[in-house]
């Protein structure tokens, strides 16, 4: 049996899944390294502040998979050939994320010595996740000549 | 006797074409000759010239940044033309007035801050501790201190430097000011007759250079609002990115730093580099906060960050010209038009790239359909 070499094409119904679901688990970080900048921890309770945070994205991420699920139909029609686009977004959003990530940790006191290697751990964590996202889902090739 | 014709070195035609462009060349030069004579008229058509530009440029390069927001309102159907615009207009408008709002101050008070805080110190240092410091020897430091005191050389470039700056940027200011105050209304008016406005523009042409004409402005106007997106994308992220990572290394004026950064990345290479020295040479003179390493470290990962990564996927490859380009550009049009050139040597480039592409194309097109014609019966 021949085996078919070429790539699966997902729907935008998969990438928009993935899309959704790394903003959400990202969505704490993400929020957070914007309020870090502008010294939010002075104005407010930090502890406070995470637990509406935690609400804000249990609410978001009801209202996104409804939506999601309420579209699926209509997503799954849409092909595209590549999602670079959207696999920009991805990226984006894991450096910042990556950066809100070592926030959080600096926020609930970890020790401060292993800021460091955590960012490094992090770092080649996400690369990983997002060569094989991009290779899998969003159909890139790394190794193709411009 | 047999007589045999030896074939030229130089046909005719070539002949001809060499006398063409030489006849060319001395012309060119001949009204150059001419136009000097004239520097004065020169000057006050292009002064005129130059306050119509301004304006006109900016609003156009705005237009290139804004105009793919509203066209991307119209395809979901929020329309008329009017109705997209005002959205886009108003949230456009309310986005860098809250900027202003909530990051200038932040600015102000760190510059303040450094002025009260930290200024004393680094010019105590310089007087008192920057002789045991430095690099060359003590004597070589009291040779240079003496030289200053009795030139004051300080003084003099100071006396020379401050009048021209302030004459140079009160020159600046008020094309700067008018071009901003003119640019809402004009932008308004350009979003709303786009269309119409590149159909006038097209009318101009003749007709029989219209459809090419149209086409390498279509390339033009792709590329430098790929240009100008993908730069004002990779300033912002860049700036954020830097900004958090200031911080969180403990550097005191991250918002400042951080914000040069953003800044300073509209100059490709060149001004990774320019922003790293401030917060380098604060960290060395500062007594508490990251060591200079450090701040080194996190400026070369930034940059190996920006180049590897940001500017391939931002830019998304519309501007991939070579480095040694880039940066001859930037030297070019820098020595041209100064800081602006600076800026746009980047678009300028990708610019004439474009220019030269399309007439290549053009070219082949051309050869193409003299061969299909060759060949047919």
């Amino acid at each position: 049996m021949i085996k078919n070499s070429r790539p699966r094409i997902y729907s935008k119904f998969e990438i928009n899944s993935i899309l959704f679901y790394a903003t959400m688990i990202l969505f704490i970080p993400l929020v957070l390294v914007f309020t870090y900048t502008l010294n939010i921890e002075y104005s407010f309770d930090i502890k406070v502040f995470l637990l509406y945070l935690l609400g804000i994205t249990a609410l978001l991420t009801i209202i996104g998979v409804t939506i999601i699920i309420l579209k699926r139909d209509k997503m799954k029609r849409h092909v595209k050939a590549t999602y670079i686009q959207e696999f920009y977004y991805l990226v984006i959003i894991s450096i910042f994320g990556v950066l809100g990530i070592i926030v959080l940790y600096n926020y609930l006191q970890g020790p401060q010595n292993y800021i460091a290697n955590i960012f490094v751990i992090l770092l080649v964590l996400f690369v990983f996740i997002l060569l094989r996202l991009g290779r899998k889902y969003f159909n890139l090739k790394y190794t193709k000549k411009k | 006797m047999i007589l045999t014709l030896k074939k030229p070195k130089i046909s005719d035609e070539q002949l001809n074409r060499i006398i063409k462009y030489l006849a060319i060349i001395i012309l060119s030069f001949g009204i150059v000759l001419l136009a000097i004579q004239f520097s004065d008229f020169w000057n006050w058509i292009l002064g005129a010239i130059r306050a119509v530009i301004i304006p006109i440029a900016l609003a156009y390069f705005s237009a290139l940044i804004i105009f793919p927001l509203i066209k991307l309102l119209e395809k979901k159907g929020i329309g008329p033309r009017g109705f997209s615009l005002a959205i886009v207009f108003i949230l456009t408008v309310g986005l860098i007035f809250v900027a202003f709002y909530f990051l200038t101050p932040l600015i102000i008070n760190e510059i303040r801050n450094f002025f009260a805080d930290d200024f004393p110190t680094i010019v105590d240092y310089i007087t008192n501790d920057l002789r045991d410091d430095f690099i060359f020897g003590g004597d070589l430091y009291d040779q240079i201190v003496a030289y200053v005191n009795e030139t004051n050389v300080i003084q003099d470039t100071v006396d020379q430097f401050v009048p021209s700056l302030i004459a140079s940027l009160s020159g600046l200011l008020l094309p700067l000011l008018t071009a901003f105050a003119l640019l809402p209304i004009l932008l308004i008016f350009y979003l709303n007759d786009y269309e119409v406005i590149s159909e006038r523009i097209r009318s101009i042409i003749p007709q029989k250079h219209e459809k090419n004409a149209a086409e390498l402005g279509s390339r033009l106007n792709q590329t430098v609002g790929a240009y100008l997106r993908g730069q004002l994308i990779l300033m912002i992220v860049l700036g954020a990115v830097a900004t958090i990572v200031y911080k969180l290394i403990g550097l005191k004026y991250y918002f400042f730093f951080g914000f040069l950064v953003g800044v300073t990345n509209i100059i490709p290479y060149f001004g990774m580099i320019i922003a790293a020295v401030p917060p380098i040479v604060y960290t060395f003179i500062a007594t508490s906060g990251p060591g200079p390493l450090l701040v080194l470290i996190v400026n070369v990962v930034l940059q190996f960050f920006e180049g590897n990564i940001f500017q391939p996927l931002i830019m998304s490859h519309q501007l991939s010209i070579h480095p040694i380009v880039i940066i001859i550009s930037i030297l070019f049009f820098g020595s041209l038009f100064g800081a602006l050139g600076v800026i746009f040597a980047s678009p300028m480039a990708a610019s004439i790239r474009v220019v030269y592409r399309f007439f290549q194309d053009l070219r082949k097109e051309k050869q193409k359909n003299s061969v299909v014609g060759a060949n047919a019966p």
